[in-house]
């Protein structure tokens, strides 16, 4: 997709521009431009601390910018509760600690959400939490509860759970990092399905080899800025920033 | 332990020696202590056998059963008074069935407080009116036990439960108040001191968890107000707010506001555990992961949602014990109404003792009313302790 002509016929569903986050005086997202386009899979990766999960947070305002705009599927972010609402419901998120509500069962996570925000009747949001299960691969761990599940299988819950709201975006910050390796693979699979399926993902992760797989763009980031922007052929074989270069090399 | 496994193969008494020897005389100092610890015990127990069964006269009891239990309440109103207590049977049974199969430990102490309220407490009649609440309390476990694999039925059953729980207080009050009922005056005995720990419960624990919302939340305004509440309230020790509300407020307000001593009372049992309730409940929204909110919020949920679904019930889940150690503290503390002139149990068993045929005989009435307060404070921790097992499964 290096044709610009291509790129700008297709609808942008996330717009950023100049977006700048501090915490006290401390800036850590110093200016951010970027798009997603719709059924595009955005790999963002670089050193701890250069941002990457305040930036993916930021989208669904876990974090507030303090600077420059946001658009996501033609709503903007600001201070509106209703829009604010309106546009977490259409974003999925993917923590990195899985963050299941302890005190409910896997069915009850994956159905709250739809019934009290959609409205979705009872047993509608029962039967399509089943289908979600069976998706990810769990089915029979629908009446269990997160911490009798491993940490594979709590992610995957975690996906379920995300995608019961329909959403039209999913962010995933670093969902394998906090797993035993043995785990890494079946939440993989399950992230590299929904990619294949055209979910529009913007994925932070050092998975370097499932992330060229599945990613359409790279964002490279250092010290709250992209440093570099490009295809899989692109970062792999021939990144022109020497800090890429040298983070590429201490990753691979 | 493999040592008191083999004796445990060879014989029982040898079991026997082996626990003693491991548990009790491990090593001199123990052995020491266990004979010093072990013959106070024994003088104590000794003591109190002796005067329960040999020395004790326990017809100051008998005599003033009516005045321990209900005060002043006048005579011929008391059927107003069985409603209630059945209701609160059946939900207590149909609580318990739904929540648990009942341990065999639970059971011996419900046995040991019924047999000790029919045999001892309630003859004729009455006895006939407990006895049928117990059997009706009894029916309602086993309809709740059998809820456990019908997910229908146990839902509504559990609905019909919190509602239950929810009109108690009202139900209470319009039975014995309402239709030419007993003025709060009149109410007194130990029926007192369950009204006022029900309503001081049934309230504070709400308003508390209010007050805890309030502090917690990014509004200035209902910070700072919830904040004054709760410093103000536990500023003051309980007997000198009881002191303020029956002596110094009615200068203060007008006569329309002007009410019963008892329902001022009340108002204050509730404002003061709901401000204890308030700082132990903060300390567990406190404790919940930010995590948890984050991820409630990113999937649309609203505030109001994801307090009341996600925060809250991890909250308080988290400090169960506490509240339960607040309510406790509460049901002993409904005796300081005494010092108010009220008739509660504790002041019931005081007029007992001050009648000129029974003079000396305090030991038996105070005796009895610590035994009364004991069984609720036993019932209401066991029944903590139950809650605390069955919500256990989803913990961290
Ligand atoms: N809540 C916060 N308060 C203060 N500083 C923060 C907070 N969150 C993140 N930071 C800082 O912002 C920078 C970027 O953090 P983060 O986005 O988590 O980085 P990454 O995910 O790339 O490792 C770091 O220097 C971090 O210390
Ligand atoms: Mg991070």
């Amino acid at each position: 997709m290096t044709d610009n002509d291509s790129i700008d016929a297709r609808v942008p569903i996330i717009i950023c521009e100049d977006v700048t986050v501090s915490f006290g005086d401390f800036q850590a997202l110093k200016g951010i431009s970027a798009r997603v386009y719709e059924q595009e899979v955005v790999v963002i990766f670089g050193p701890s601390g250069s941002g990457k999960s305040t930036f993916i947070r930021t989208i669904n305002r876990l974090e507030e910018h303090d600077g420059g705009r946001i658009v996501v599927d033609g709503i903007e972010l600001n201070d509106d509760v209703g829009n604010l609402e309106q546009i977490r419901s259409e974003i999925g998120m993917v923590f990195q600690q899985f963050n299941l509500f302890p005190h409910l069962s896997v069915m009850r996570n994956i159905t709250l959400a739809p019934q009290k925000v959609r409205g979705v009747p009872k047993q509608e949001a029962e039967e399509q939490a089943m289908e979600l299960l069976e998706r990810v691969g769990i089915p029979e761990q629908a009446q269990k509860f997160p911490t009798q599940l491993s940490g594979g299988q709590q992610q995957r819950v975690a996906i379920a759970r995300a995608l019961a709201m329909k959403p039209k975006i999913m962010l995933f910050d670093e969902p394998t990092s906090a797993l035993d390796p043995e785990m890494i693979k079946e939440v993989l699979d399950v992230m590299g399905e929904l990619a294949h399926s055209g979910m529009t993902m913007m994925i932070v992760t050092h998975e370097m080899g499932f992330a060229r797989e599945v990613a359409d763009r790279f964002l490279f980031f250092d010290e709250g800025l992209v440093v570099e922007e490009g295809t899989p052929e692109q970062i792999f074989t021939n990144p022109k920033e020497d800090r890429t270069k040298l983070f590429l090399s201490q990753i691979l | 332990m493999t040592l008191a496994d083999t004796k445990r193969h060879s014989s029982d008494t040898g079991a026997a020696r082996g626990w003693l020897s491991k548990n009790l005389f491990s090593s001199p100092s123990n052995s020491v202590l266990t004979v010093v610890v072990g013959s106070f015990l024994f003088f104590v127990l000794y003591a109190a056998v002796k005067f329960i069964f040999f020395d004790a006269d326990w017809t100051i009891i008998s005599v003033n059963k009516r005045l321990i239990f209900l005060g002043r309440y006048p005579q011929g109103e008391e059927w107003r008074v069985w409603p209630p207590l059945w209701l609160v049977f059946g939900l207590g049974g149909l609580s318990y069935g739904l929540l648990a199969r009942a341990s065999r430990r639970d059971l011996v102490w419900l046995g040991v407080i019924l047999a000790f309220i029919l045999g001892f407490l309630a003859h004729g009649g009455v006895g006939l009116l407990f006895g049928g609440a117990t059997l009706f309390a009894i029916a309602a476990y086993r309809v709740g036990r059998m809820a456990e694999d019908r997910p229908r039925l146990r839902s509504r059953l559990r609905r019909a439960v919190i509602v239950g729980w929810l009109v108690l207080i009202p139900f209470t009050v319009v039975m014995i108040a309402a239709f030419g009922g007993v003025r709060p005056a009149l109410w007194g005995g130990l029926l007192l001191n369950v009204l006022l720990a029900i309503v001081g419960i049934g309230v504070g624990l709400p308003l508390g968890i209010l007050l805890a919302l309030a502090r917690a939340s990014s509004l200035p305004v209902l910070k700072a107000v919830s904040t004054a509440i709760i410093e103000v309230t536990r500023g003051g020790p309980l007997v000198a707010w009881l002191f303020i509300s029956r002596f110094v407020l009615p200068a203060f307000l007008p006569d329309w506001l002007q009410v019963d001593p008892i329902i001022s009372a009340m108002f204050i049992v509730s404002l003061f555990t709901g401000a204890y309730v308030a700082e132990i409940v903060r300390g567990g929204l406190q404790s919940v992961d930010p995590g948890q909110s984050e991820a409630a919020h990113a999937l649309g949920l609203n505030t109001f949602n994801v307090t009341l679904f996600i925060v809250l019930p991890q909250a308080i889940r988290a400090v169960i014990p506490a509240l339960i150690s607040q309510m406790i503290a509460l049901w002993k503390d409904t005796t300081l109404f005494t010092i108010l002139g009220f008739t509660d149990a504790l002041g019931g068993a005081e007029a007992a003792f001050s009648q000129t045929e029974f003079i000396g005989r305090q030991k038996e009435a105070l005796l009895f009313i610590a035994l009364l307060f004991w069984s609720g404070s036993l019932g209401m921790s066991r029944l903590s302790q139950r809650f605390e097992k069955v919500l256990g499964i989803g913990e961290r």
